[in-house]
C-alpha cells in the first residue's frame, strides 16, 4: 500500500514537472505555430544562472534564475523568430532546432561541458511522513509549485486583458490583429511566460538532482515536447495533460514493467507518441481554429 | 533521321541532364584525389567528409522532394552500422563484447559488401514499416515522428545489450573504407539519388510539397510516394551508417544520437535542401570549414604565445551559420536549384 | 449627397498576388454617412479591395485615403484605430472564446472601459439572442447569429467606416433580410458603410451607390437606382467589356 501510494505520488510529481514543461512549449506554439526546441536551452541556462548566484540569498537566487530566463527567451524572439514570423513551420522549426544548438554549443563552450554539483535547497529532499506513508518533501513542494503556477497562468489568460489578447491571437491570429491586437506584445507575453514556466521547472530539477549540466534541459524537453504533440498542439490545456501524461507514464511505467524491459520505458512513451499521432493526429484536446495541417 | 544520328542527338540531349551528377560526382572525385596527395590524417578527414556526404545525400533524398524535415534517419545510420558490424565481424570479436547474441550472428563473418548492403536494406525495411503509418502525418507532426524514430532508436540501441552492447562501445568492425571505398559509395550514392529524383514518383512527390491539397486531389497518393522517398533515404543513411562504423572501427550509440542529426541537417539547410547540388554543397563546405576551424583551435604561433580560439568554438560558428542561413538565405547556397549546363543548349 | 471631401478615397489600385492581378487599377469614393457597395462575381476582386483598405494586403500601385489621411504603410493592428472597421468574409469569431469575450475585443482599442459596457449591453439588447448567450462559447451559435456577433464586435471599436465582405454568403433568406435591415439601422446611427457582396438584388434596396466590379475593374457605378435599371448590369457583373456589351444592344 505505502508503495503504490508512494509511487503515485512519484507520478503526479514527475507529471507535473513535464506539465510545466510542456505548458511552455505550448504557449508559444499557440501563438506562433512554433517549436521551440530552446526552451531546452532557457531551462539549462536558469540552472547555471542558479549555479552563479551560488551563495547569494535564496530569493536572489531564485529572480536571478527567472530574470535570465525572461530576458533570454525575450532574446531569442527578437533575434531569431520575428523576423521568422510569416514564414511556413518547417522554417520555423529548422530556425528553432539552430537557435537550441547555437545556445547549447555556446553554453559548452563557457562552461566546459562536464556536469557541476549544486546542493540547491538541499532541506527539501527530506523525507516526511503524511498519513503514515513516507514521502519526499520535494515531490510534495513539485506538486504544490505547479498548481499554483497553473492556476496563475489560468486566471491570467481567463481574466486579463492580454491575457484575452494571446488567446484570441491563440485561436486566429490575423483576425485578432485586424480587430487591434499588438502581434508583438501578445508574442512577447508567451514568450516571458515561458520563460518563467522554464526557470520554475529548472529550479525544481536542479533541487531534486543536485547536478547541472548543458544537456539537462534538452533531455526534459524532447519528452515534453511529445506530451504537447499528445495533449493536442496549439490547445494548453492539452499540453499540460499531454504533458503530465507523459511523465506519470514513465514512472508508472517503471514500476510497471518487470526489469529487463525498464530501461525500455521511454522508448514505450515516444512509440505511444506515434500512435496518438497516427489515430488522433489533433491531439487529445484539441485546439481550436488550428488547420488541419500543422 | 537515320538511327545514328537520333543515337547522338539523344545523348546530346542527355548530357544536360545528367549534368549535375556528371559535375558533383567529378567534384569529389577530384577532392579525393587531391587528398591521396596529401598526408594520411587529411586523407582520414576527407574520408570522414566523404562519410557524412552520404549521410547529407541520404537526408536530402527525402527532405529535399518531400519538403518535410526528417530528424531520424541518424537512427537509419545507426541501424546500417549495427547491423553490418554484427554480420561482419569476427565471431572471436563478437563473442568478447556480445556474449550472448544468438547463435547465427554470433558465427556470422560475412564479406564486408554484403554486409554493408544489408545494413543498408535493414534501415530500409525499419523505414518502410515505421515509415508507412507515419507519412500520413503532414508537416510539422511528421517531423516530430521522425523525431521520436530518433529517440526510440536511441533508447532501443542503447538498452538493448545483448545485441548491441548498449552503451559500450562496439570495437573491431573491420576497417576496410579508406577514401577510395568513401568516394565510390559517395558516387553511387550521388547516382541513387538523381536517378531516384528523376522518377515520376519524385516528381509527384515534389508537386505534393507546394500545395498537398491539390496534389491529393488530383489523385496523387501522397503518402505512397513519401514512403518510397523515406526507404531510399533510409538506405542511403544506412549506408553512411555502415562506412562510420567501418570507418571509425567502433559503434556507439552516443555517436548516433543528437551531435551528429545537427551535422547532418546543419549541412543540408546550409546547402540547400532542394537540391542534390544544395546536399553536396553543404557537405563540402561545412567540410572544408570544419578543417579551418580545426587549426583555428589548434592556433597559430606568434612570437612565444600561441593564439588559440578555444575548443568547441567550431560548433558554436557552426550552428550560428545555420541560424543565418535560415534567417537570411532559407533557401541555403544552392537555392534550391542543381548545377545547370554550362554550355548553352545543344 | 455626401460632403465634398469623401471619408474613403482609392486611386489607381492595384492588388497583386505573385503573377496573378486581382485589382486592376480602381477609383472608388465613399462619402460620410453613405452605403457603398461593391457587386461582383466570385473572383472579381472584391474582397483582395476590401483587403487593401484594411490593412491585410498591400497593393502594389495606388492610393487609398481616409479622412483624408493616406493610409499606406499602416500596420495591420493600427488600422482600427483610425476607424476602419471589418466584418471580413466568413466572420471569424473566436469559437473558442465566450460570446462577450468575442465582442469585448471588438473593444480593443477602447480605452474608456464604463461606455464599453455600455456598448456591450446595447448590443446585447439589439441582438437579443447574442444576449441569452454571453457565456456560452461563440462558436455554438448559428451562422445568422455568428454574423450578428461579427457586427457587434466590428462596431464596439465605433468606426467611422464599417466593411463587410459578403455578409450575406452562408445565411438563409430570412437572416439575410434582419443583417440588411441592421445595416439601415447602423447608417442612422451615423457609421458610414462599404459592402461587398456577390448577391446584387439585396444590396439595391439598401445602398445609396454601387460600384460593379469584375475582373479587377470597375464596370459601371452609379446610384443604386441607376444601376439597377441600367441593362447594361448584367454585362458589366459578369464582365463582358462595355464596348461590346454596348454594341450587341
Amino acid at each position: 500500500m505505502e508503495r503504490l501510494v508512494q509511487t503515485l505520488v512519484d507520478a503526479v510529481s514527475v507529471g507535473s514537472l513535464y506539465a510545466l514543461t510542456a505548458l511552455g512549449i505550448g504557449l508559444i506554439f499557440g501563438v506562433m505555430r512554433l517549436i521551440n526546441f530552446a526552451h531546452g536551452e532557457l531551462i539549462t541556462i536558469a540552472a547555471y544562472t542558479l549555479l552563479a548566484l551560488f551563495g547569494q540569498p535564496i530569493p536572489v537566487m531564485l529572480f536571478g534564475a527567472i530574470a535570465v530566463a525572461i530576458v533570454l527567451a525575450l532574446l531569442t524572439e527578437r533575434v531569431a523568430f520575428r523576423p521568422l514570423r510569416n514564414a511556413d513551420p518547417t522554417t520555423l522549426l529548422i530556425s528553432s532546432f539552430a537557435v537550441s544548438f547555437f545556445l547549447q554549443k555556446l553554453l559548452i563552450l563557457v562552461v566546459g561541458s562536464r556536469l557541476k554539483g549544486l546542493d540547491f535547497l538541499p532541506e527539501l529532499g527530506r523525507q516526511i511522513e503524511f498519513a503514515g506513508i513516507r514521502l519526499q518533501m520535494l515531490q510534495i513542494v513539485t506538486i504544490l509549485v505547479s498548481i499554483v503556477i497553473v492556476t496563475a497562468l489560468t486566471w491570467f489568460l481567463q481574466a486579463t486583458r492580454l491575457g484575452l489578447h494571446m488567446r484570441a491571437a491563440a485561436e486566429d491570429f490575423r483576425m485578432a490583429r485586424v480587430l487591434g491586437v499588438r502581434a508583438n506584445n501578445v508574442i512577447a507575453m508567451a514568450f516571458a511566460l515561458s520563460g518563467i514556466l522554464a526557470a520554475a521547472v529548472s529550479c525544481l530539477i536542479v533541487v531534486q538532482t543536485g547536478v547541472v549540466q548543458p544537456r539537462m534541459g534538452v533531455q526534459l524537453v524532447i519528452i515534453a515536447f511529445v506530451g504537447t504533440v499528445i495533449g493536442g498542439l496549439g490547445s494548453l490545456s492539452g499540453a499540460a495533460l499531454g504533458g503530465f501524461l507523459v511523465g506519470a507514464a514513465s514512472i508508472l511505467l517503471q514500476a510497471l514493467l518487470p526489469p529487463d524491459l525498464r530501461a525500455f520505458r521511454e522508448a514505450f512513451v515516444f512509440i505511444a507518441v506515434a500512435l496518438v499521432l497516427l489515430f488522433r493526429p489533433q491531439g487529445l484536446i484539441p485546439a481550436p481554429g488550428l488547420k488541419e495541417r500543422i | 533521321m537515320s538511327g545514328a544520328v537520333r543515337g547522338r542527338v539523344r545523348a546530346a540531349e542527355m548530357l544536360p541532364r545528367l549534368w549535375p551528377l556528371v559535375a558533383l560526382a567529378a567534384v569529389i572525385v577530384v577532392i579525393a584525389l587531391a587528398a591521396s596527395f596529401a598526408p594520411a590524417v587529411l586523407q582520414r578527414r576527407t574520408t570522414q567528409a566523404l562519410i557524412n556526404l552520404i549521410a547529407v545525400v541520404g537526408l536530402y533524398v527525402f527532405v529535399g522532394n518531400s519538403g518535410i524535415l526528417s530528424f531520424g534517419n541518424v537512427a537509419f545510420m545507426a541501424v546500417g552500422a549495427y547491423v553490418s558490424a554484427l554480420l561482419t565481424m569476427k565471431p572471436a570479436a563478437k563473442s568478447v563484447f556480445l556474449p550472448d547474441l544468438p547463435a547465427i550472428i554470433a558465427h556470422a563473418e560475412w564479406p564486408t559488401l554484403p554486409g554493408a548492403l544489408a545494413g543498408g536494406v535493414a534501415a530500409a525495411l525499419v523505414a518502410l514499416v515505421v515509415g508507412w503509418p507515419l507519412m500520413r502525418l503532414s508537416g510539422v507532426s511528421a517531423s516530430i515522428a521522425t523525431f521520436a524514430i530518433l529517440v526510440v532508436a536511441y533508447v532501443v540501441f542503447g538498452n538493448w545489450t545483448t545485441v548491441t552492447g548498449g552503451q559500450n562501445s562496439l570495437m573491431g568492425l573491420p576497417p576496410y573504407v579508406d577514401l577510395w571505398t568513401a568516394v565510390a559509395w559517395a558516387v553511387a550514392a550521388m547516382v541513387i539519388a538523381f536517378a531516384y529524383q528523376e522518377t515520376r514518383s519524385a516528381l509527384l512527390l515534389r508537386a505534393s510539397r507546394e500545395d498537398e491539397a491539390a496534389a491529393q486531389a488530383t489523385g496523387v497518393n501522397v503518402v505512397l510516394h513519401r514512403l518510397i522517398a523515406f526507404v531510399i533515404s533510409a538506405f542511403l543513411s544506412g549506408i553512411a551508417g555502415v562506412l562510420l562504423g567501418h570507418f571509425l572501427g567502433i559503434v556507439r550509440v552516443e555517436n548516433f544520437y543528437l551531435d551528429l542529426t545537427f551535422l547532418i541537417v546543419a549541412m543540408l539547410i546550409i546547402g540547400g535542401r532542394g537540391s542534390l547540388t544544395g546536399a553536396v554543397a553543404g557537405a563540402v563546405v561545412i567540410a572544408v570549414l570544419t578543417e579551418l576551424l580545426r587549426e583555428i583551435e589548434i592556433g597559430f604561433q606568434v612570437g612565444k604565445t600561441t593564439i588559440a580560439a578555444p575548443a568547441g568554438v567550431g560548433d558554436v560558428i557552426l550552428a550560428l551559420i545555420m541560424l543565418l542561413i535560415i534567417l537570411f538565405r532559407p533557401q541555403g547556397i544552392a537555392g534550391g536549384r542543381e548545377l545547370t549546363w554550362p554550355f548553352g543548349r545543344t | 449627397m455626401s460632403a465634398s471631401v469623401p471619408l474613403l478615397a482609392i486611386s489607381g489600385l492595384v492588388v497583386r498576388y505573385g503573377a496573378v492581378v486581382a485589382v486592376r487599377g480602381v477609383d472608388l469614393q465613399v462619402g460620410e454617412g453613405e452605403v457603398v457597395s461593391i457587386v461582383g462575381p466570385n473572383g472579381a476582386g472584391k474582397t483582395s479591395l476590401i483587403s487593401a483598405v484594411a490593412g491585410l494586403v498591400t497593393p502594389a500601385e495606388g492610393t487609398i485615403t481616409f479622412a483624408g489621411k493616406p493610409l499606406g504603410g499602416i500596420p495591420l493592428e493600427d488600422v482600427v484605430a483610425q476607424g476602419i472597421a471589418l466584418v471580413p468574409e466568413g466572420r471569424h469569431i473566436f469559437a473558442s472564446l465566450t460570446v462577450t469575450e468575442n465582442m469585448m475585443l471588438g473593444a480593443t482599442i477602447r480605452r474608456d472601459a464604463q461606455a464599453v459596457a455600455a456598448d456591450v449591453d446595447r448590443f446585447f439588447a439589439m441582438f437579443p439572442i447574442l444576449g441569452e448567450r454571453r457565456h456560452r462559447p461563440a462558436g455554438h451559435l448559428s451562422g445568422g447569429e455568428q454574423q450578428q456577433l461579427a457586427i457587434a464586435r466590428a462596431l464596439l471599436s465605433r468606426p467611422r467606416l464599417l466593411m463587410l465582405d459578403e455578409p450575406s454568403l452562408g445565411l438563409a433568406p430570412t437572416l439575410v433580410d434582419q443583417v440588411y435591415t441592421l445595416f439601415k439601422t447602423i447608417r442612422d446611427q451615423g457609421v458610414t458603410i462599404l459592402l461587398v457582396e456577390q448577391n446584387a438584388e439585396r444590396v439595391f434596396a439598401v445602398s445609396d451607390r454601387v460600384y460593379v466590379i469584375s475582373g479587377g475593374e470597375f464596370g459601371l457605378s452609379g446610384s443604386a437606382g441607376e444601376i439597377k435599371s441600367d441593362p447594361r448590369f448584367d454585362a458589366a457583373y459578369f464582365g463582358v467589356r462595355m464596348r461590346e456589351a454596348a454594341s450587341g444592344l
